[in-house]
């Protein structure tokens, strides 16, 4: 049985290799130019081959996003640049205009994915560009789970769905709120989400549209099973941290899925995981209901920034038992902490010793972005872009 | 150049001296309108108005479920003298299937943004485009030299800037214990107001500031465009009228041009490019 693939998203080259090494399937990445995510850091051609030689040797793929709505402008340059970009090692472009859908079939030998742009919600809508030469759709996220089964049933055609990340609050392609309100284009990759903007109503009570995000951990079997090819993450402006987390966490469902292992015990371990990445409250948005009331915020933006993640291992000295680590948020003696691996393997203990670079003895590591040694005895093998989490905070008292 | 209208009431009959189209919204298959009609009374309007072009518009976004009523209803349009304004691509694949004979206007709002694509859907049997509103007079002046295809361009409205399968009037009144039908809301830094509208389909939001292209009708007839449409708004009917004979007359008359400055200042994207990049 072909397993279902996990998609995820890189906004940069060491994301690409951080997410395929934590488990993920194909990454899709946006170019310097045409890309849904103009001020994201993006790729330039040479890091496009690096990304698909690096992902190809691991067996897996690399998908381009081409996914804007063209202006005259951009339709007149893109064909050089789709040349440039096959020829770099690229698996599938994502494209949400159908021109650029029958420019890339009769000229490249490339997979050529339709866009959640285009937000695809009828079965005859896939039909058309199954027509035109399409391999896979990305359907509109405002789908259920039994509009999905029926377009699956009756086209025949890899279909690719979200799980989680971000929503938008309109059908994606269909909102030009952020043209009107700030001028930068949605369509061109300007989006500026209003739809998390606060507004004043004329009872002069805050209007606000914005929605929790997806999180589809605990219906990865029933999209399996009704028969989804590629479950896609949202984020290409995620941190290592979080790519790490949701994707190691996909990763497992998914295998537990094949290896008739995922109980209800493993699922709560699996979505408080996710949890402690989340900076906004989850739901499983249309799949299983009209998304309602339930679905969305009432007082403008609600993010919460997140402190778990305390850094990121550069290596593990296994002779000196100390762990080499590149420090994001503080940490101190005895707290309790998870050390993950790519590979999925995880040990939890407390942190009992911490040296400076200079193998300084100290009680906190107070500084983000400096170098650390920690304490560790383990037989674990330990690769490098392991990381770690905080699962509590120690009472110890820090001396000055 | 012809001139159509999309009007918030069923009175066709004050206009039909004065246009050469209107657009009509599709009982249950229409978004952003003030008014619908259903099959039956399209048929009695086409058999009413022989000389009044027909722009039927099914523009919501199409479900599963929707699928059959909708090919019984192109199967119906397809015996009279209207077209078909789409959104969903859905549409055409129906006509393609059912081999109908209607004439499509290409109308995805935001998206019908280049000569390419343009052209690309006029091979595909799609005569006629809505161009989006997001893009600048130089662009569509760009389609109109280059593209095969017959451009309607929205010069008058309250323009529609975004729609959404929610339901975020009935969420706000839930939250607030209220029972608003519709919303005006302000965007604060800006100090615009949008309307927030709700119906069966979702929640459309519209600018609540008159888009005013009528400074550039000359500019859109000399390029080429085939049509341009009027939503309506205040004070419609004269504002038709006088256009009608501003067209008539090629477009020469330039205090048409100054007596619609009343209309407000909003032209708009006309000539206003967007970005999409933030320098930081």
């Amino acid at each position: 049985m072909k397993k279902v693939e996990l998609l995820s998203p890189a906004g940069d080259l060491e994301r690409l290799k951080v997410t395929l090494l934590y488990g993920a399937d194909a990454v899709y990445i946006g170019g310097e130019r045409f890309g849904l995510r103009a001020n994201a850091t993006n790729f330039s051609i040479d890091e496009i081959k690096e990304g698909c030689k690096f992902a190809h040797k691991l067996n897996k793929k690399v998908y381009l996003t081409l996914n804007i709505v063209f202006h005259n402008e951009d339709i007149d340059e893109v064909e050089d640049y789709i040349k440039e970009v096959v020829d770099a090692g690229i698996d599938a472009f994502i494209v949400s205009d159908p021109c650029i859908i029958s420019y890339i079939k009769e000229n490249f030998d490339v997979e050529v994915h339709l866009s959640t742009q285009n937000s695809t919600t009828n079965y005859e809508t896939v039909k058309y560009f199954k027509d035109e030469g399409i391999d896979r759709v990305v359907l509109a996220r405002e789908l259920s789970k039994s509009e999905i089964k029926e377009i699956i049933d009756k086209v025949g055609v890899d279909i690719e769905v979200f799980i989680h990340g971000a929503m938008c609050t309109c059908f994606s392609g269909r909102c030009a709120l952020s043209n009107y309100v700030t001028n930068r284009d949605a369509n061109r990759g300007g989006c500026a989400q209003v739809c998390r903007f606060s507004f004043i109503n004329k009872d002069n009570k805050e209007f606000t549209m914005a929605t929790k995000d997806l999180n589809m951990a605990r219906y990865i079997s029933d999209l399996i099973d009704i028969g989804v090819v590629s479950l896609k993450v949202e984020g290409r402006m995620r941190s290592l941290y979080y790519l790490a987390t949701v994707i190691g966490t996909y990763r497992k469902i998914i295998d537990d899925y094949y290896d008739n292992n995922l109980t209800e015990e493993k699922l709560n371990i699996y979505e408080e995981r996710l949890s402690r990445v989340a900076n906004r409250e989850v739901s499983s948005q249309y799949f299983l209901k009209e998304a309602d009331y339930t679905d969305q915020y009432y007082t403008g933006r609600k993010e919460e920034s997140n402190q778990d993640y305390l850094g990121q291992v550069i290596s593990y000295d296994k002779k000196n038992k100390l762990l080499k680590i590149y420090e994001r948020n503080y940490f101190k003696l005895e707290d309790k902490v998870e050390l993950f691996t790519p590979k999925g393997d995880n040990i939890i203990f407390n942190i009992e010793k911490i040296y400076t670079e200079d193998m300084e003895e100290i009680d906190v590591a107070r500084h983000p972005d400096n170098i650390y040694y920690i304490y560790l005895d383990t037989d674990l093998v330990i690769d490098t872009y392991s990381m770690i989490r905080l699962i509590y905070k120690s009472d110890y008292e820090v001396k000055d | 150049m012809k001139l159509i209208t999309e009007l918030n009431k069923k009175n066709i009959n004050d206009y039909v001296d004065y246009i050469d189209g209107v657009v009509i919204g599709l009982h249950s298959f229409s978004v952003f309108n003030n008014v619908v009609y259903d099959v039956d009374e399209i048929k009695e309007l086409s058999n009413k108005y022989k000389d009044l072009e027909m722009f039927i518009k099914i523009d919501k976004n199409i479900f599963n479920d929707e699928i059959d009523s909708l090919k019984d209803i192109l199967i119906e349009l397809s015996k009279l003298n209207v077209k078909v304004m789409f959104y969903d691509i859905c549409v055409l694949q129906l006509v393609k299937e059912l081999e109908l004979d209607i004439d499509l206007v290409w109308s995805q709002t935001h998206m019908v943004n280049n000569y390419k694509t343009c052209n690309y859907y006029y091979d595909k049997g799609v005569k006629y485009a809505l161009v989006s509103k997001e893009i600048t007079l130089d662009e569509i002046k760009t389609i109109n030299k280059l593209s095969n295809i017959n451009t309607i361009v929205e010069v008058v409205s309250l323009p529609s800037v975004g729609f959404s399968r929610r339901k975020l009037v009935t969420n706000y009144n839930k939250d607030n214990n209220s029972n608003f039908k519709d919303l005006e809301v302000l965007e604060k830094v800006t100090n615009k107001k949008y309307l927030v509208k709700e119906e069966k389909a979702g929640t459309g939001f519209i600018l609540d500031e008159v888009l005013n292209g009528t400074g550039l009708i000359e500019d859109l007839y000399n390029s080429g465009t085939s049509y341009i449409l009027m939503r309506e708004i205040d004070d419609f009917l004269e504002l038709v009228q006088d256009t009608k004979e501003y067209i008539s007359n090629e477009c020469k008359d330039k205090e048409y041009v100054s007596k619609y400055e009343k209309l407000g200042d909003n032209t708009g994207f006309f000539f206003k490019n967007t970005i999409y990049r933030v320098i930081k």
